[in-house]
């Protein structure tokens, strides 16, 4: 039996040619894994009536931990969202997303290394909306105390054995104190336990604008969900764009790993898209169960490949196939 | 000289025919997720917790809970707001609820959110 059974969630557009070449790297890697695959997302709607059927459910509750390639969610129509769904109903309170320059991407400046810890599932994305008169809609924006106290209590441990030295809570508690207030003063009472750890706030509209005046000054943020969605997103621009941007959906017992960039239906099939972000978001999976050789040795990989700069996709400059590029990979590994 | 009301000149948005379909009842209890008795023409569709659907349903044991239930209840016949002030009546005997929120449709879309 293998030592780590994990559900592959392909997704649709180019998600499954991407999620090919992420297991190909993953599998040269050495750790023992068994992949369960299983749909989700709109490919299912046909078939199963449903983004996310039972089966792939099952799937993940039995496993505990997956790794998913992009998903489209419809605009305006009745589908909710199955990566909103998977990370209510696994209670995945952590998305932990990390921004980190990388050489080969020119960017203006010396140094990112900004770690966003956001809030998985409250705030305006527990789905209570109503049309209240035919011209006022309104959202109601959930913030809890014990949701609250979890995700800071994450970020702060998370924080803490990794060597992180300051963490901020992003926050408009000026002006909703209710609700951000409630935020706020949740991750001042954890900090408390945490004297070796810097800890600070920031209201939302200065730390966006900070952000792109001088992102090196920043390294952890606590963030409600709202201010997470799109400051993650914002942080994953500045260091070059989505192809590069992993990220981690984490609950206290149940994990699930995945890119942050759409499915790009339109390149479905011409494997040109970059495979890096569901690839770092293996790698952060890696780590998540322990294979820390494993996960540096195709951190290390990915590093060669980009600096050497021959075997780059399209949106790095290059004009590699997806599958080149993880070839690319797997043979850096070997010289490593 | 003419005066301008406050709402004389915003814009306006199309009037379709509005129907009360049912109502969320927002119900605090530390005592896990409510149950309920049948209320008249209301019939409790689904219950979430931090839109969360915690009933009917698959719910992951790890799932946190707060002390503040959205309960979904929807008319099975035709209904007035003398209904759901006979349905609040009895409801609040039994549960203590913070709010509740008609449901509206209007024209022939739900003018309210599904939980997850």
């Amino acid at each position: 039996m293998a030592k780590h059974v994990i559900t592959m969630l392909p997704g649709e557009g180019t998600g499954p040619e991407i999620c090919e070449a992420v297991r190909a790297v993953i599998d040269h890697s050495g750790v023992d894994i068994t992949w369960e695959y299983e749909d989700i997302g709109l490919d299912c709607l046909k078939e199963h009536g449903t983004l996310l059927p039972e089966k792939t459910i099952k799937s993940i509750a039995k496993n505990k931990i997956a790794i998913k390639g992009p998903t489209t969610t419809p605009i305006g129509t009745g589908h909710k969202s199955a990566n909103v769904t998977l990370r209510k109903m696994f209670d995945l309170y952590a998305n932990v997303r990390p921004a980190k320059l990388i050489p080969v991407l020119k960017r203006p400046w010396d140094k990112i290394d900004i770690l966003s810890f956001r809030e998985n599932t409250e705030d305006s994305y527990a789905a209570i909306e109503h049309m209240v008169s035919n011209e006022v809609a309104q959202c109601l924006k959930v913030i809890t105390w014990p949701g609250s106290v979890r995700i800071a209590e994450f970020a702060f441990k998370w924080a803490k054995a990794n060597g992180r030295k300051k963490i901020q809570c992003v926050h408009k508690a000026n002006i909703m104190k209710m609700t951000d207030g409630l935020f706020l003063e949740a991750f001042r009472e954890v900090a408390k336990k945490y004297p070796e750890i810097e800890s600070g706030d920031i209201i939302v509209d200065n730390c966006s604008m900070q952000l792109v005046r001088n992102p090196g000054q920043f390294d952890c943020l606590v963030l409600p969900n709202l201010y997470g969605d799109i400051l993650s997103d914002l942080c994953a621009g500045l260091v070059g764009g989505l192809g590069f941007a992993p990220g981690a959906n984490i609950g206290d017992n149940c994990a699930i790993f995945e890119a942050v960039h759409g499915s790009a239906p339109k390149y479905a099939g011409m494997k040109k898209v970059n495979p890096s972000a569901v690839l770092l978001s293996g790698v952060m999976m890696l780590k998540w169960l322990g294979e820390h050789k494993a996960a540096e040795r195709i951190e290390k990989g990915v590093d060669k490949v980009l600096a050497e700069g021959k075997h780059l996709t399209y949106d790095a400059g290059g004009s590699a196939s997806t599958d080149e590029y993880a070839q690319a990979i797997i043979r850096a590994m070997d010289t490593l | 000289m003419s005066t301008m009301t406050a709402t004389s000149g915003r814009a306006k948005r199309p009037q379709q025919p509005i129907t009360l379909v049912g109502v969320d009842v927002y119900v605090i209890t530390e005592d896990g997720i409510p149950k309920f008795d049948e209320y008249g023409p209301f019939k409790i569709e689904f219950i979430s917790n931090r839109g969360t659907k915690v009933w009917p349903g698959y719910v992951s044991p790890d799932l946190m809970l707060v002390n503040w239930y959205r309960c979904r209840f929807t008319a099975t016949r035709p209904v007035t707001d003398k209904d759901v002030d006979v349905f609040v009546g009895e409801l609040g005997k039994k549960h203590v609820w913070s709010a509740v929120q008609k449901l509206w449709n209007y024209g022939d879309e739900a003018g309210y959110s599904k939980a997850y």
